[in-house]
């Protein structure tokens, strides 16, 4: 889990701070039968600019979850009247494929697989930090009909193809080790979006657990020195308290 | 319940009770059996020789008339330990003979009758006739009456010795057999009243006893040796959770106070918003150090009570140390430490791929803090780590080696221990779990984990059964 220190301390951070996600609004249903949480995960998405329901038990969840149109639910592991996994099979049942975050207390491995084995689409374990929940939620909410299909990623004047697994930057052609490879191309598939550290650990490296050690920082700090050295406009950004942007600043 | 009932209420007794009853009945019917068969062969004996003698009586009378049958039994009749004989009229006057006495009616019915009687040379006592006979009556052609007939003394005696015998065997089985069963049983209930009493002492609270152990090797003794490597079992586990709970309350407490006291401070001396922020900063930092401890300790916990053995897969460690070095290479050389894997050839084993990760992830993690070059030392060595993964024998080895300071060798063992940190490296962050966690995941795979010297530095190795935890922790 990162720290704010961490991200403070890092290289570059204080060059790219301001950068901002493209946000579109989103509409979210939080499923959580602890109203305090509830009311605030629903205020801090509202500052972002999104629009949060909430449901505080399963049976409600279920029902709201069914009439209304949501982007992303978020639904926590543990629920009065219906647990949370529950509430999401009999979505999926249904063919209803509303993204699904799942909250737990759990935290552990097996109970992760569990999760997405229900039809969670990701899963995050509590204690959890806004800005890597808000991450992983506009992630989620994006990835139907994103970039998983395109061949060829662009970022600016920054170009990955998939296929022939070369990465050029304007004209100057850029060789990346295979690990490196996939981390631009994960941050470039979510271009525009906050990728958190765990993020990218889990879906780099899919480990899922905590390194102690912010090693993936050191990563970043390799790529950012490939792909930005030398040029005017840096497109690897850090985002403050969150974890990292691929965008275009010149748009 | 009195001692008595207590006794009679073993298994042991039960048992006994069983077998005795089984083992009389069988005495008394083999007994009975040879009785019934001795009469009948007496009795067979008997009329054998009474058919016999009528035959040849009968073939006398045929030759001489009664004249030459009458001398012929008076002849007979006193010999000793002659049979009986008594030749009548037709009418039942006696012509010769040696009883008397008979009973009313005998010599009416021919053929076979069990009767009393007494011998003519006997003197008419007080007593009514205390003999019994077996005897035949033969109707001779001219109206004579023949009866020839065996006392029966002898087959009544041998009838009752065996009798007596069976009663005597029957009534000494069942002493023996109760007093035997009686005996054992209280042997082993003594034996189980002493478990008992020491499982009392062990439930009120005292883990440190142990059941008594004859040293017979028997049932009973293997059953408390089970249940005292169980007991040891428990105790250690019980030693293990006193010692978290008092490493929590000391290692959780001192962030938590940390926590408090920042943030009391901020209320108490901030003067703008810049100094409120670094404060929350501070905050939400120490919080998330306090959370990485706490999912430490969970994730010890989990792997120490083996729930995490339903997740095993086949993997390959060599795999595993490609990428763990691969994901800490660029922190150690930032560092200014040179980290190199050396895994060429495949290392399968059968575990939970994600803990190992972690647990490699760990010692990796835990040679760069301690192997980074500190100003003026390191021995003129270049720092190094080397993470390998070798399979030796049955066994994997995962092995993270530096050249930083080391472990004093008396050391070692402690450090493995939940939050356990030199004093000298209290100054390092960290939770100082990672060695504990290394260890309960090598443990929870049935392996182990070893800290060696490296001359210099530290060696750790992650030792693991290649075939899973059940292949060597049964």
């Amino acid at each position: 889990m990162p720290t704010y220190a961490d991200i403070q301390g890092t290289r570059a951070a204080g060059r790219t701070a301001d950068a901002q996600p493209d946000r579109v609004t989103m509409r979210l249903l939080i499923i959580e039968d602890d109203r305090d949480a509830a009311d605030y995960l629903v205020k801090a998405f509202r500052e972002v600019g999104h629009v949060a329901d909430a449901a505080n038990n399963g049976e409600d969840g279920l029902a709201i979850a069914l009439d209304g149109e949501y982007d992303v639910l978020i639904v926590d592991r543990m629920l009065p009247k219906r647990d949370g996994l529950s509430v999401i099979g009999t979505l999926r049942e249904k063919g209803i494929e509303t993204p699904a975050l799942i909250l737990s207390a759990l935290g552990q491995v097996d109970d992760r697989v569990k999760g997405l084995r229900a039809g969670g689409d990701d899963y995050l374990p509590k204690p959890y930090s806004f800005s890597e929940l808000l991450a992983r939620v506009e992630v989620l909410s994006r990835r139907r009909g994103t970039r998983n299909e395109e061949t060829v990623l662009r970022v600016g004047n920054l170009e990955l193809d998939r296929l022939s697994h070369q990465v050029r930057r304007g004209e100057e052609e850029i060789s990346l080790q295979p690990r490196e490879f996939r981390l631009l191309e994960y941050l470039m598939q979510h271009a525009g979006q906050v990728v958190t550290r765990t993020m990218l650990l889990e879906n780099v490296w899919d480990y899922h657990f905590d390194p102690q050690t912010n090693v993936i920082d050191v990563h970043i700090s390799r790529l950012r020195s490939k792909i930005d050295k030398g040029f005017s406009q840096p497109l690897l950004h850090t985002v403050r308290g969150a974890g990292y942007m691929i965008r275009d600043g010149a748009r | 319940m009195t001692a008595l009932g207590k006794l009679f209420r073993t298994t042991t007794f039960k048992l006994t009770l069983v077998y005795l009853t089984v083992f009389a009945l069988f005495a008394a019917f083999l007994l009975g059996y040879f009785a019934l068969n001795t009469r009948r062969l007496i009795t067979e004996q008997i009329t054998d020789t009474v058919n016999a003698e009528i035959t040849g009586l009968s073939e006398q009378y045929r030759l001489g008339g009664i004249r030459r049958l009458v001398l012929v039994v008076d002849a007979r009749a006193r010999r000793p330990g002659s049979s009986l004989y008594l030749v009548t009229t037709f009418n039942g006057d006696s012509l010769a003979g040696n009883v008397t006495a008979l009973a009313a009616g005998i010599l009416d019915s021919p053929g076979w009758t069990e009767t009393v009687y007494r011998r003519l040379d006997e003197a008419e006592s007080a007593n009514r006739p205390e003999h019994e006979a077996l005897v035949r009556v033969f109707q001779l052609p001219g109206g004579f009456r023949l009866l020839v007939g065996r006392d029966l003394e002898e087959r009544e005696r041998l009838y009752h010795i065996v009798l007596a015998a069976g009663r005597w065997s029957v009534a000494i089985v069942i002493v023996l057999g109760l007093g035997g069963g009686l005996f054992v049983s209280r042997r082993v209930l003594r034996r189980v009243d002493a478990m008992t009493e020491t499982t009392k002492t062990i439930m009120a609270g005292d883990l440190s006893e142990r059941l008594p152990v004859a040293g017979t090797g028997d049932e009973i003794d293997r059953l408390a040796q089970n249940l005292n490597a169980m007991l040891e079992r428990i105790e250690a586990l019980m030693q293990g959770l006193k010692e978290v709970s008092d490493n929590i309350a000391h290692d959780l407490k001192t962030p938590l106070t940390r926590l408090r006291n920042r943030a009391e401070q901020a209320l108490r001396s901030a003067h703008n918003d810049a100094e409120y922020r670094a404060a929350l900063d501070a905050t939400i930092e120490e919080s998330d150090g306090l959370i990485r401890t706490f999912n430490a300790l969970l994730m010890i916990a989990r792997a120490e009570s083996g729930q995490a053995r339903e997740d095993m897969s086949e993997f390959d460690a060599a795999e595993i140390a490609h990428d763990i070095g691969e994901l800490y290479e660029p922190l150690a050389e930032e560092k200014g430490i040179a980290l190199k894997v050396e895994a060429d050839a495949p290392a399968p084993v059968k575990g939970n791929r994600e803990l190992v990760s972690q647990a490699l992830a760990n010692l990796v993690d835990n040679a760069i803090k301690y192997a980074e070059p500190q100003a003026g030392a390191v021995n003129g060595v270049a720092p190094e780590i080397v993470v390998r993964a070798l399979a030796s024998g049955d066994r994997i080895m995962l092995t993270v080696a530096d050249t930083g300071p080391g472990i004093p060798e008396a050391d070692r063992a402690h450090v493995v221990e939940r939050f356990v940190r030199l004093e000298s490296s209290r100054s390092q962050p960290g939770s100082g779990l990672g060695l504990s966690l290394a260890s309960a995941v090598a443990r929870l795979h049935g392996g182990e984990l070893t800290l060696e010297d490296n001359h210099p530095g530290l060696k750790s190795v992650i030792a693991l059964p290649r075939g899973g935890p059940l292949q060597s922790a049964g």
